[in-house]
């Protein structure tokens, strides 16, 4: 077996630990400690704020912008609209500036 | 009388089903030139179609693959290649924490399959629907076998085509992903916790940008925010979800 596929086998199989890790841990326990229970019920918007929130200084100008009124538009708006109406300002703006 | 029973059961199993195709729909946008991007390169560095759809298939998550290729290339060890692999998922550790208390409905077997599947927007998706009514088989699964397709065949034609897509970002695609999760998060924001935890959670992930750069944003930017919700003060029994409004 080649160097490549034993990369391919040992990161699938690492990455599926971290995919059902967590489960595991957290089965073992038992009854969950209050404190515990609302530390997990913030892991959905602790984790992926990370992952947009950089773009504020990763991102160019029509990106930063967009995200600070999709912010707004998605207290109104189903998560498809606000989508769509962000890439496609995102793209118009790029496309205006050049 | 169970006729029509079962027509009705037939109603709600479609439901879930077109839920969960019309969720995932915005994310296929952007995960599919990103798939596109790695057939591209993955054929581009040297491997084959088989290593670099085997990659894809078992591993299936992107931005650790293009990782691992760039190492790699400038021939890193192996278990540095590893351990950079394991950096950029471990998120999926408290996904799986928080996500597996909503699989009551999942046979052992079938646990292990979702766990296989839980990826950035399907633990997004699984959550939000979670909060609303009990998770499904039949939702989570559609949702994540369409992910898991949309991703081997945007390898496939990736690597047979090159990326057909030359600039993603005329389009904007390469804002769709951010603004997913921004709009998936906000769904959240009647948690008590909600506000502190993501300002919290906004705040590290871009000072850990700016003075260490990723991968490590994620992982310290989501343990500070949870940090702060365990500090804060428990709810009285019963009120874990709160229902008011706060924004």
């Amino acid at each position: 077996m080649s160097e490549f596929w034993i990369i391919v086998v040992l990161a699938g199989l690492l990455t599926y630990v971290t995919r059902f890790g967590g489960y595991i841990l957290i089965s073992r326990i038992g009854r969950l400690p209050p404190r515990l229970e609302a530390a997990l019920d913030a892991v959905p918007a602790a984790v992926l704020t990370t992952i947009f929130a950089p773009v504020l200084i990763t991102g160019d100008w029509p990106e930063r912008i967009a995200l600070v009124i999709c912010g707004l538009l998605a207290l109104r708006l189903p998560l498809i609209v606000t989508v769509a109406v962000g890439a496609t300002g995102v793209a118009l703006t790029r496309a205006l500036i050049g | 009388m169970s006729q029509t029973r079962s027509s009705d059961l037939h109603q709600l199993a479609g439901s879930e089903i077109e839920a969960a195709l019309r969720q995932v729909f915005p994310v296929f946008l952007a995960v599919f030139p990103f798939g596109m991007v790695y057939g591209a390169i993955a054929l581009g560095d040297g491997l084959t179609l088989l290593e670099a759809m085997g990659f894809s298939a078992t591993v299936f998550a992107g931005a650790s693959q293009l990782a691992a290729l760039q190492l790699i290339g400038i021939g890193a060890p192996v278990w540095t290649v590893l351990l950079t692999v394991f950096a950029l998922n471990f998120r999926h550790i408290l996904y799986s924490a928080s996500i597996g208390r909503h699989l009551t409905r999942f046979s052992p077997a079938a646990k292990a399959a979702a766990f296989f599947l839980l990826v950035d927007p399907i633990f997004g998706a699984a959550e939000a629907r979670a909060a609303e009514r009990p998770l499904t088989k039949r939702y989570y699964f559609t949702y994540g076998m369409a992910l898991y397709i949309c991703w081997l065949a945007s390898t496939l034609i990736g690597a047979l085509f090159g990326s057909l897509i030359e600039e993603p970002e005329a389009f904007g695609l390469d804002f769709v992903l951010p603004v997913y999760f921004l709009a998936l998060v906000m769904t959240f924001r009647s948690r008590r916790t909600f506000w502190p935890v993501a300002g919290t959670s906004a705040i590290v992930s871009i000072a850990v940008t700016y003075v260490i750069g990723p991968p490590w944003h994620v992982t310290l930017g989501a343990l500070a925010g949870i940090a702060v919700a365990a500090a804060m003060k428990p709810p009285e029994r019963g009120e874990t979800h709160s229902t008011e409004k706060e924004a």
